[in-house]
């Protein structure tokens, strides 16, 4: 629910509050201040009556005279006001009047006067009452919804535009963040606050970066250091089987550690998008070469590779489409198993490459993260897929795993960029 | 030949030196901008071998500067920035060759000697070692002066031994020296051995010894000494 449909819902909720109790005081006070000017009205008749009386006495002539009833001498009652409703035959229904008796005498002879008047018909006065205050409400309510939307619209537009921006601000590319400035207090608050946050979000993320990229390149020459004397020692003749073996295994985790080191590189280099370039690129000849190049390898495992492939062309960097399929082909031909199969399949809409391995223990959603290996190949850093993830990120491919017991299968699906 | 190393890690350019120098090399460093710029300016060398990044300056000044001299070296480019761009604008502005560290020696000895022989002998020189004989250029072995049969892999492989004779060739540089960069295979290791059953029998069918010698599980080294 957005903000004017809240507001309005509430208003909404409170007009429909307020509708009766403005309909029964509405009732209540007209009903009040007719029976006070009925009332006067009535008391001022008896005045004249019991002037007229008094002075010429016989009753006098009197559109409110409604009974004279003569009562006996000493006899008590009470002076009221009452309501009553009379049948009136001219209407043909009841009407409601207000009747005033009064004890007065004529000749001496005691009478019981009582003087009538109209009063306005409960039925119509509510149903007049309803009519004026619904109009009225209805009026607040187009009332409040226009000039909710109206400052929905205007006064919350800079609002509205800086979420646009920031929906689409991306920490990881350059530039600053420009918020559109407003003359509310609480947006130009909001903004500050966005703002600074952004900054010191943008700051951090950076020294990250630059800490990974310094930590990835800095080890390389250090590493290259350690493998060198490692070779001199291992040279040596000196050394002992057992010490040799040690050497060894420095030896390889030392180069372990700088592959990691050139693998996290090339990760940060593609966030970094130092692969701008746009080429057209011939996925279809990158593959043979790809092929061409793993043959000796392929052959050594005994697979047999099999190929459907059209010739299809993307828009992408040349490198990084280069090592996205080493990668995909590569993971294949080293998950295998001896005389195992691979089959690719490339068409316009996607690259598809089908191999034979061992049953993999990793959920597959966890497959593209960082360091994430199957267990059987010791070798893998499990950084590969990483790398391809990201490149994919980059012009929006998108790679699916699927495993269906010993057969494994990566889908590349390509934007196609010519729709 | 002559060598400068203009590298600003002091550890790294003593095993540079170290290495080339028990080839048989002349090798002089510079571990800095400036040294480098004094030493070309005054002497000679057949060879630079330079790191972009050194604290007082840009290692591609120094070639720029190199190629405007018209001074006549080698150049090989040792970068930690594996960015194509710094290979391409390298190459561009006059270096031979290019290598990311980390590196291994051997790989370096193979490429400046390959440079060198590019530079001085366009090429057409014949690598020696007792009865074989390389023909780098076309890429054919002899054994006894009658040819050897061989692969394109067998070939790097040899090549590469012979280069670096006497040397401990780890299984990680040879397997880098074949297949490059990208490979990470377990299974490259077992192609290396059948690469090198298949080349010790061809050599052995013509009458050669067996100069590879197994060290341990860590590498081999090409050798006629003990």
């Amino acid at each position: 629910m957005n903000l004017v449909r809240k507001t309005n819902t509430y208003y909404l909720l409170f007009l429909a509050f307020i509708f009766p109790v403005m309909l029964s005081m509405d009732y209540y006070l007209i009903q009040y201040l007719v029976n006070g000017e009925v009332e006067e009205l009535l008391l001022h008749e008896r005045e004249r009556i019991d002037f007229h009386l008094k002075e010429e006495g016989v009753l006098p002539t009197s559109n409110y005279l409604f009974q004279t009833v003569p009562v006996k001498e000493g006899s008590v009652f009470n002076e009221v006001f009452r309501d009553t409703v009379l049948y009136e035959a001219y209407a043909d229904k009841n009407i409601p009047y207000r009747i005033y008796t009064f004890k007065s005498s004529i000749n001496s002879q005691p009478v019981k006067i009582s003087l009538k008047h109209i009063l306005l018909e409960i039925n119509e006065l509510i149903w007049t009452l309803f009519v004026t205050t619904s109009f009225i409400i209805v009026l607040l309510a187009l009332g409040f919804y226009f000039i909710n939307r109206k400052i929905y619209k205007w006064a919350w537009n800079p609002f509205f535009k800086n979420l646009s921006k920031l929906k689409q601000y991306d920490v990881t590319k350059k530039g600053p963040i420009h918020l559109k400035s407003s003359n509310i207090i609480e947006f130009e608050e909001l903004n500050h606050v966005i703002t600074d946050l952004i900054h010191q979000v943008k700051k951090d993320f950076q020294n990250l970066k630059e800490f990974n990229e310094n930590i990835s390149h800095e080890v390389q020459t250090p590493l290259a250091i350690i493998r060198n004397k490692v070779v001199l020692l291992l040279e040596s003749k000196n050394l002992n089987e057992k010490e040799l073996q040690r050497m060894q295994a420095i030896y390889q985790e030392t180069n372990k550690l700088s592959k990691i080191g050139k693998s996290l590189t090339l990760i940060s280099r593609i966030e970094n998008q130092e692969f701008k370039r746009l080429d057209s690129v011939d996925v279809h000849t990158i593959i043979g070469n790809i092929l061409s190049h793993m043959e000796e390898i392929i052959n050594f495992k005994h697979l047999t590779v099999s190929t459907e492939l059209e010739p299809v062309t993307i828009e992408c960097d040349h490198i990084l489409a280069d090592i996205l399929l080493t990668n995909l082909i590569k993971n294949a031909v080293q998950h295998n198993k001896e005389d195992g199969v691979i089959k690719m399949v490339l068409n316009e809409e996607k690259f598809e490459i089908i191999n034979t391995g061992e049953i993999s223990e990793i959920a597959t959603e966890k497959l593209f993260n960082r360091f994430q290996k199957g267990s059987s190949v010791k070798e893998s850093l499990g950084l590969g897929l990483a790398i391809n993830q990201k490149i994919c990120e980059i012009y929006g491919f998108q790679l699916d795993y699927q495993r269906k017991d010993k057969i494994h299968t990566f889908s590349l699906f390509f934007k196609r960029n010519k729709e | 030949m002559k060598i400068l190393v203009i590298e600003d890690n002091v550890e790294l350019l003593r095993d540079i030196k170290g290495f080339l120098e028990e080839e048989g090399n002349i090798c002089e460093i510079a571990p800095s901008y400036k040294t480098a710029h004094d030493k070309i300016g005054f002497f000679p060398y057949d060879i630079l071998v330079v790191d972009i990044t050194l604290p007082d300056g840009n290692g591609l000044d120094i070639i720029s500067e190199v190629k405007k001299e018209s001074i006549d070296a080698g150049i090989i480019i040792i970068s930690a920035k594996n960015a194509v761009g710094d290979r391409i604008h390298g190459l561009e502005i006059g270096a031979d060759d290019y290598l990311t560290k980390p590196f291994y020696l051997a790989e370096l000895n193979a490429r400046i000697k390959a440079l060198y022989r590019r530079k001085v002998y366009n090429g057409s020189t014949e690598i020696l070692f007792n009865e074989i004989k390389i023909k780098p250029d076309s890429h054919e072995v002899f054994i006894h002066d009658r040819i050897l049969n061989l692969t394109k892999k067998e070939f790097d492989i040899i090549h590469f031994f012979v280069v670096n004779r006497h040397r401990l060739l780890t299984k990680e540089a040879i397997a880098e020296h074949l297949w490059g960069d990208d490979i990470e295979m377990a299974d490259s290791y077992k192609f290396i051995y059948t690469h090198l059953a298949n080349l010790r029998k061809k050599i052995a069918e013509l009458g050669g010894n067996d100069y590879i010698q197994s060290i341990y599980s860590v590498g081999y080294k090409f050798t006629d000494r003990e």
